[in-house]
């Protein structure tokens, strides 16, 4: 009987396991969607690790939980850090390029301008200073 | 193209019926508990019935009063919402039937594939069930009346400032 569990257990693991791995790729797709659409933000690089904020004016989590968050973190790093803020739906054609389909979200970018990772729904706030250390 | 009128939909209560369904919908594999997929079946079919989200009552008594889950409130259609759900039930329903006659591969198979739907659902934004319901309302299938929120692609969770 145990034994049997212990087979589903590790099945379902290799389940979900399979669906995180589809979930990684779609993820890697718009990292390289967004790493591709650096140009439609910047004329020139600003030479640091950029945080690009998607938000809509009405967004109850951007406002609560996400605004306070990435303010946070703006304080801590002061100037080694660009914060870009974009109203997706003031600009639903740079939302679109970069694969942006609901808010908030929010992209790591390196001083290269590498999309490096992608947020997608809330992202607190020791979870971007924890993306932004390993850049 | 017509305005119509969104309602406030709280996503918080839907994303906690996601992933109790989920939850519980693993267990059930794990343990092999065909009676707890149907359980979750049954829960999904009165949920259906009275147009809210059957687990819904979890965060409505205990998740949202004590804060432990913060609403989400969007301008939304809950009609595709309730559809989804419907035909979650009906997967839940072939699949427990399925495994009470002992087609155990179809039967966790369908539990399976609620728990993928559910999981794009609460973790990817995408209803799968909502947008089978958008695209039925394409050939003016009678019921499928409401229009996805403006500027929101089918199925989607919905950006805020969609127009009211």
């Amino acid at each position: 009987m145990s034994s049997e569990i212990l087979l589903r257990f590790g099945l379902a693991i290799v389940i979900i396991g399979l669906g995180a791995f589809a979930y990684w790729l779609i993820n890697q797709r718009l990292l390289v969607r967004a790493s591709n659409n650096v140009f439609t933000l910047f004329k020139k690089l600003p030479n640091k690790p950029v945080l690009v904020y998607f938000t809509t004016p009405d967004c109850v989590p951007c406002k609560t939980v996400q605004r306070p968050a990435i303010d946070r973190v703006s304080n801590l790093l002061g100037e080694k850090l660009e914060v870009v803020e974009i109203d997706a739906i003031e600009q639903p054609d740079l939302a679109k390029a970069w694969g942006v389909m609901s808010v908030p979200t929010t992209f790591v970018l390196d001083a290269h301008g590498e999309a490096r990772y992608v947020n997608n729904g809330v992202a607190r706030a020791e979870k971007l200073l924890e993306q932004i250390q390993t850049l | 193209m017509t305005t119509q009128i969104l309602q406030k939909v709280d996503h918080s209560a839907l994303k906690t019926n996601q992933i109790i369904i989920i939850s519980l919908n693993v267990l059930a594999f794990i343990l092999n508990l065909p009676i707890l997929a149907a359980l979750v079946a049954l829960v999904m079919g009165i949920g259906s019935a009275l147009k809210i989200p059957g687990f819904g009552f979890v965060y409505k008594n205990l998740l949202k009063p004590r804060g432990w889950m913060k609403p989400d409130v969007l301008n939304d259609n809950p009609e595709p919402h309730r559809f989804a759900q419907f035909l979650g039930f009906l997967f839940m329903t072939a699949g427990s039937i399925a495994l009470f006659v002992g087609a155990s591969v179809l039967g966790w198979s369908l539990v399976w594939l609620v728990v993928a739907l559910a999981a794009l659902n609460a973790f990817g934004g995408f209803c799968v069930g909502c947008a089978v319901y958008y695209w039925l309302g394409r050939f003016n299938l009678p019921g499928f009346t409401k229009q996805p929120p403006a500027g929101t692609f089918p199925g989607m969770k919905p950006k805020m400032g969609a127009s009211l």
